[in-house]
């Protein structure tokens, strides 16, 4: 909502994604900030940060499947790891260069997206949910089953190298923030176009999409491809992050804990994926510092197991505040918020 | 190939159809897929390990406590998590189910660790009918699924309360103008749905290992033969069980690596051909 008195009067003020001086210049410095973050911030936490760019455009991606265009895909945990396992294989067998894995990576986890989307023309709802959750476990089962990705055990991946020498943390978290920027740049993009719109519509009522001439069969399809395509991406930056990926660290509650980011950071809103993200894995590794040294010493018992199950209970109690108190998650309250200040005399009119 | 696989794969089927019965039950009358299911299974597995072992009780006793436990935790779930999103989007409350499951599942890792049991009644060695060997924890969870659908089905087909519930299920508003509570109902199958996973967790602790990660084992088994079966269907379940749990070891003998990836498979055809599964009700849509 405008501020009071602001009037759009031309498309392209209605259409643009920034909408005045002032905030470009807010954008400008909130972008530097970001970029020289991880200058000021301890060791531990800059792998924090990168993971949490790594979750934000797999977040992305599930955005624009489900947010944007109604498609539920609880396996979006195994269209990163067809990414990563992309990646490092065509490094590590073909000797490509990480440059060049990049596109393919998304696309490959693009296509195969697109092709366990294909039952999704004829079921929604319930049956769609179960047909992601089919490829997950099908997905991991595949990849821990082959012999030329390390079955279970996993394989190494080469770290990315500029000028002879392996991208420290700081540099990763560079090339990971650019691909952040550009992956949120391209979803708000898609979301003021005509692509975006048609996946609202089928959203919000497929049979209207489809009277109006919208061609259900390939929106949905082109939902799954660029969801699992930033996925891909997603996959590309943790296999080179981590340098060694397992199918274990691709399993169905890493999908869980996607569709609970989004969830909590607002449904339908690509701040709001980023919100979750970050505010998931925030409480998270809160919890990881404070709380679980506290659990530990208190009860001597429970040092072993106190670490994952409180990150369970906790993530889970969160999803479930948020969903029984706050259902249009963390971004819309951030909107209130501003907007009462930007309304400020008459704030009552929303 | 030996009988002994085929009559194993279909007893084991029955505990599957069992564990695919609790899903359904809620299904029936609330439109709700309950994924919270599998870990109620698996904590009240856990809690009558801990009622036998820590506490001491009898067995009888213990099952019985079992029951009254599994009766409260459906009649909470259903007044506190589920009451207040009645109406909401199906993915809220699938989200809402699946979260309660992380819940769970992380109290049971938080409490009883890593370890890992069998319960103390489980019955050892093997039967033996006519030189095929079957394992007697197997043949009591075929035996009690057996029990459990005949009496289902008698509920559903010939009481009044069945009735009622296939009325809800049908339709919400049409049930509250013939003066039937649709709440009442709703809570009402959540118990039995809590009862049915305190009875599937007794026979899973008896035909499998119970370790933290039994409530996602029985999902990746329940969710196929409940797509297989129809959602809203109780003899669907029951076929269902049967086909996967037949159809899992025959995949397991062509090719041992394929046998956990069968049931998925099954379930990714069936979605492709029939989504609404073997016997489940076809809904015509009305725009």
């Amino acid at each position: 909502m405008l501020p009071s008195g602001a009037f759009n009067s031309r498309p392209e003020q209605d259409l643009a994604i920034v909408r005045t001086k002032t905030q470009w210049l807010l954008l400008l410095a909130a972008l530097v900030f970001m970029f020289t973050l991880i200058l000021y911030i301890p060791l531990a936490w800059q792998s924090w940060l990168i993971l949490v760019g790594i979750y934000a455009i797999a977040a992305l991606g599930l955005h624009v499947m489900t947010g944007l265009c109604g498609q539920f895909s609880m396996g979006q945990a195994a269209f990163m790891a067809v990414g990563a396992y992309t990646a490092a294989t065509l490094c590590t067998r073909y000797g490509l260069s990480p440059w060049a894995t990049l596109p393919l990576s998304g696309i490959t986890a693009g296509l195969i997206g697109a092709v366990f989307a294909v039952p999704a023309v004829r079921i929604k709802g319930f049956y769609l949910v179960m047909s992601t959750i089919a490829a997950q476990f099908i997905i991991i089962w595949f990849l821990r089953e082959q012999t030329w990705t390390g079955g279970s055990y996993g394989m190494a991946v080469p770290a990315i190298t500029v000028g002879g020498r392996a991208l420290s943390y700081v540099q990763y978290w560079w090339l990971t923030l650019g691909l952040v920027v550009l992956s949120i740049f391209f979803v708000k993009n898609i979301q003021r176009t005509t692509v975006g719109r048609t996946f609202v519509a089928v959203r919000d009522n497929d049979k209207a999409a489809e009277v109006m001439g919208i061609n259900l069969f390939r929106t949905k399809l082109l939902a799954f491809f660029i969801g699992c395509f930033l996925a891909g991406i997603a996959g590309w930056l943790w296999a080179h992050f981590l340098v060694y990926i397992s199918p274990n660290q691709f399993a169905f509650k890493t999908s869980l804990w996607l569709l609970g980011m989004i969830i909590i950071g607002g449904m339908g809103s690509t701040t709001g994926a980023v919100f979750g993200v970050v505010g998931i894995r925030l409480v998270d590794k809160l919890v990881d510092e404070r709380v679980v040294p506290l659990v530990k010493s208190a009860v001597p018992g429970w040092t072993v197991q106190a670490a994952p199950a409180l990150s369970l209970i906790v993530f889970a109690a969160v999803v479930i505040f948020f969903i029984l108190v706050e259902p249009k998650g963390l971004y819309h309250r951030v909107q209130r918020i501003i907007l009462y200040y930007r309304l400020y005399p008459f704030s009552y009119q929303r | 190939m030996s009988i002994d696989i085929v009559l194993d794969g279909l007893l084991t089927g029955g505990v599957y159809a069992l564990a695919a019965l609790g899903f359904v039950m809620v299904y029936k009358s609330s439109r709700i897929l309950n994924l919270a299911y599998s870990q109620m299974i698996a904590i009240s597995a856990y809690v009558l390990y801990w009622l036998l072992t820590s506490i001491g009780v009898p067995t009888w006793l213990g099952i019985l406590l079992l029951f009254a436990f599994g009766a409260i935790l459906g009649f909470l779930i259903d007044r506190l998590a589920i009451r207040p999103l009645l109406g909401q989007s199906f993915l809220i409350l699938l989200m809402m189910t699946l979260m309660l499951g992380f819940l769970f599942q992380g109290i049971i890792t938080l409490i009883w660790g890593g370890e890992s049991f069998n319960l103390p009644f489980t019955p050892t060695g093997m039967l033996t009918i006519h030189d095929w060997k079957i394992s007697p924890a197997t043949a009591w969870g075929f035996g009690v699924c057996l029990g459990v659908f005949l009496l289902l089905t008698f509920a559903f087909r010939y009481t009044k309360v069945g009735l009622a519930m296939r009325v809800v299920a049908a339709d919400h508003a049409v049930a509250q103008s013939l003066g039937i509570r649709v709440k009442r109902m709703f809570s009402l199958s959540w118990v039995v749905s809590g009862v049915l996973a305190a009875v599937v967790g007794i026979l899973m602790g008896m035909v499998w290992m119970v370790t933290p990660e039994l409530g996602d084992i029985v999902l990746g088994k329940g969710l196929p033969v409940l797509i297989l079966g129809g959602l809203d269907s109780v003899p669907g379940a029951l076929v269902g069980g049967l086909i996967i749990g037949l159809v899992e070891p025959l995949g397991g003998y062509w090719a041992p690596a394929i046998r956990e990836i069968v049931p998925w498979v099954v379930m990714l055809l069936i979605l492709l051909i029939r989504p609404y599964g073997l016997f489940g009700q076809k809904y015509i849509e009305r725009i």
